[in-house]
């Protein structure tokens, strides 16, 4: 546990789809600037809980407040938590009609109503920022996946979220695509960005989450450090489960 | 050591197989074989109907176009029209006034209905669908009889509504507010199409500044403001425009004097560049960086056929048959005597742009008048619509709508969940939503079937008979009725719905081909 202020709150969180339980009471608590690495394995609940927090699927019993809103009915606090939260797809889910540069721009021009001269200056920053300037007038059905994923990215940061969710962000990449990815990434956790990140890379894991949850049955079984989770689990479904993937 | 085979057979033995047997021969036979018999078919066709209708004691003839009529329609720009061809040209445009109009409002009620049946709104998405399912399955002539019965049910325009008002609704039809256009709405026009070349230059003007220095221009608000400024300083100044009268004159007199020899040089010369860019394009596509790939016998039987047809059309402009053609498409004989063609179009709008003043168009109220024992709406005032326009309207438009909404409904089914989730992570709005990420997707998939219901509209119009709706199909078949000249109004009938569906397709298919999303 960390003594920052705390940005993401879960207490209790439930959630049914029909008759199957996909969350069975999800408490955990996420602090600024810290990079937790969500695994476990298919239909364990991951995607599900990370999906509730920016409301794209609705919990039925629990609390989640984001950076101090609780996450209710109230369409106000819907929009302002989705405002503060930045999310990015295992199919990346970029805008296929617009240019790379209006992807980004978009969101920044209708929602938070800068001039277009502005965002456009912000966006091709930010695609510096992820190493492709030069694809900015191109179509998203002109790029590889890896850069496909990194202007996703870009498009998340534009608005200048406070926290990313990052939803199996390398699951649909080739394996040399994958690293480009991780990279921004990784840069982005250096610079101080609170983020939940479901994935399968452990080697990503290891070197920068500050802390693992480990889910399994819509719940957290077990959380720790990255040390602690990967050199000395303690449940046996934990340990099943690491002697599978490593 | 292995031996090589022997070949079986020589070479001259496959050089040579009779003919039966080779290909290259039996395609061409083929070919030539197949467009012989059309040919024939088509000439059979033709002699055997000509022959069939002088039988009849009427030979065909397209004489009535030019000859007086004698009938009353019952609505149009004209409705006792001199000549049968004008009589025509009234079906035309009411025909085209209903598909116009018809097909701008099924689809925002098409899109409307669309969207509103995907609503999580119970009771609106239900009431969506009892429309689509209600409209789509009943046939359009019962809806049209139907909408007919409801305006004829109105009750009679009586004598004691004498006067203006906004808004009348009787047997007679429905009459609106309108904005008539009087003398100079054709200068006001010519001056507004300066007005769309000034504000294209505009916005390109500010775009270009934006670009350059990186500041904002507001370049949408200068092009609107621009347009505005027409719009409203074009009410005052129009009159100007009349100098425009000038060059029309001068247009009319020059193609007044150009010989039919030029008009016979440009077709023969047009006929021989097309079969021209024909054969290059052909080859062009055939040339490898290694040189021209080898060409099929169908590719030689091709080239062949665009050859002679190129060559027989520069025979049939210059030679032969030519000349009275041109003369008669222009009207005019050699000796320069002359009435239609690109000649009276510059005399007629000579005669529109002729520094008339007032307003290019008047509002006013409709307005019923009693002339006789019985009142009627006033043909000056308001608009009126007549109760076999109304029903065909409203009938195409409603059930068009109908299989619009479904269309709509599954181009946004057919956008990707993950497009809704994404626009809405960053923080969009439902509406914006909808507005900026899945309709302009959508209406990429949407587009094809749009435009397959856009002809549909357009030939169902020809239900209007059922009604007496002045259409082109009733017209036709009043004139045919008189004259007897069945074969050239199924002639005329045939190359206008031709001519609209195939302008129409076109239309949608440039739409299509300009909005492909780009992919590698």
């Amino acid at each position: 546990m960390t003594d920052r202020k705390p940005m993401i709150v879960s207490e209790g969180v439930k959630k049914w789809f029909g008759d199957f339980q996909a969350l069975r009471g999800v408490t955990t608590t996420v602090g600024e600037r810290d990079v937790v690495v969500v695994i476990g394995p298919s239909g364990s609940g991951k995607s599900t809980f990370i999906r509730c927090i920016n409301r794209l699927e609705v919990h039925q019993e629990g609390r989640i407040v984001v950076d101090g809103i609780e996450l209710t009915n109230d369409l106000r606090n819907i929009d302002a938590i989705r405002r503060e939260v930045g999310m990015v797809f295992q199919s990346f889910n970029l805008f296929p009609h617009l240019t790379v540069l209006e992807n980004i721009t978009l969101a920044p021009i209708w929602v938070r109503k800068q001039t277009r001269t502005e965002s456009e200056e912000n966006g091709m920053q930010l695609l510096e920022r992820v190493g492709i300037p030069e694809q900015a007038e191109k179509f998203p059905g002109q790029l590889s996946g890896g850069q496909q994923q990194r202007v996703a990215i870009a498009r998340s940061l534009a608005m200048n979220p406070k926290v990313m969710l990052f939803d199996e962000p390398t699951s649909a990449l080739d394996p040399e695509m994958i690293k480009e990815v991780l990279d921004v990434m990784k840069e982005l956790a250096q610079s101080g960005m609170t983020m939940i990140v479901v994935t399968h890379e452990m080697g990503f894991a290891r070197e920068v989450a500050d802390r693992v949850l480990f889910f399994d049955y819509g719940t957290i079984v077990e959380e720790g450090t990255p040390e602690h989770f990967f050199t000395n689990p303690q449940h046996d479904r934990t340990k099943l489960f690491l002697s599978q993937i490593l | 050591m292995v031996k090589p085979l022997e070949p079986q057979t020589t070479a001259s033995e496959h050089a040579k197989p009779p003919f039966w047997r080779n290909v290259t021969v039996l395609k061409w036979i083929a070919q030539i074989g197949f467009l012989t018999f059309f040919v024939w078919l088509f000439y059979i066709l033709i002699s055997q109907a000509v022959s069939n209708l002088e039988g009849t004691g009427i030979p065909f003839s397209w004489d009535f176009l030019a000859e007086p009529l004698g009938v009353l329609l019952g609505e149009g720009f004209n409705t006792s029209p001199g000549s049968g061809l004008e009589a025509l040209a009234v079906g035309m445009t009411n025909m085209l006034r209903i598909t116009a109009s018809g097909i701008v409002a099924a689809t925002i009620l098409g899109t409307i209905i669309g969207v509103a049946r995907l609503s999580s709104n119970w009771i609106v998405s239900q009431v969506a669908n009892a429309y689509i399912e209600f409209f789509r399955n009943i046939p359009l002539l019962v809806q049209i009889y139907f909408w007919q019965a409801l305006v004829l049910a109105l009750g009679e325009l009586s004598a004691d509504e004498e006067g203006a008002a906004w808004f009348f609704a009787t047997a007679k039809g429905i009459a609106i507010p309108w904005l008539t256009p009087q003398a100079g709405r054709w200068q006001y026009v010519g001056f507004l199409l300066l007005g769309a070349f000034a504000t294209r230059w505009v916005y390109k003007w500010r775009v270009r500044i934006l670009e350059e220095k990186g500041m904002e221009t507001h370049a949408a608000s200068w092009a609107l403001g621009t347009f505005a400024t027409f719009l409203i300083a074009g009410w005052l100044v129009h009159p100007v425009m009349g100098i425009f009268g000038w060059l029309w004159t001068v247009l009319a007199w020059i193609f007044g004097n150009i010989p039919v020899i030029v008009f016979q040089l440009i077709l023969a010369a047009l006929a021989a560049w097309l079969a021209y860019r024909f054969i290059k394009n052909f080859l062009d596509e055939r040339r490898t960086p290694a040189g021209l790939a080898k060409l099929t016998d169908d590719d030689y039987f091709r080239l062949t056929v665009a050859g002679l047809l190129g060559l027989s059309g520069v025979a049939f402009f210059l030679l032969g048959p030519g000349e009275s053609t041109v003369s008669q498409l222009l009207g005019r004989s050699a000796t320069f005597s002359m009435n239609w063609g690109l000649e009276p179009i510059f005399d007629f709008l000579a005669s529109k742009f002729d520094f008339s003043t007032g307003a290019p168009l008047e509002f006013s109220r409709p307005e019923v008048v009693v002339p006789t024992r019985f009142a009627q709406y006033s043909a000056e005032a308001g608009r009126a619509f007549t109760p076999a326009f109304v029903a065909v309207w409203v009938g195409v438009t409603l059930y068009t709508a109908a299989f619009i909404a479904e269309i709509v409904r599954a181009g946004i089914m057919a956008v990707h969940r993950g497009q809704n989730e994404a626009a809405s992570a960053v923080g969009l709005k439902r509406s914006q939503v909808l507005r900026l990420v899945v309709l302009p997707q959508a209406f990429r998939i949407v587009l094809p079937p749009l435009g397959s219901q856009y002809l549909n509209l357009a030939k169902n119009t020809s239900l209007g008979i059922a009604v007496a709706f002045a259409e082109i199909v009733q017209v036709g078949q009043t004139i045919y009725n008189q004259r007897g000249q069945t074969l050239a109004v199924f002639i005329i009938w045939m190359a206008f719905y031709a001519a609209v569906s195939l302008i129409l397709s076109g239309i949608v298919n440039y739409y299509n081909r300009k909005m492909q999303l780009v992919e590698r």
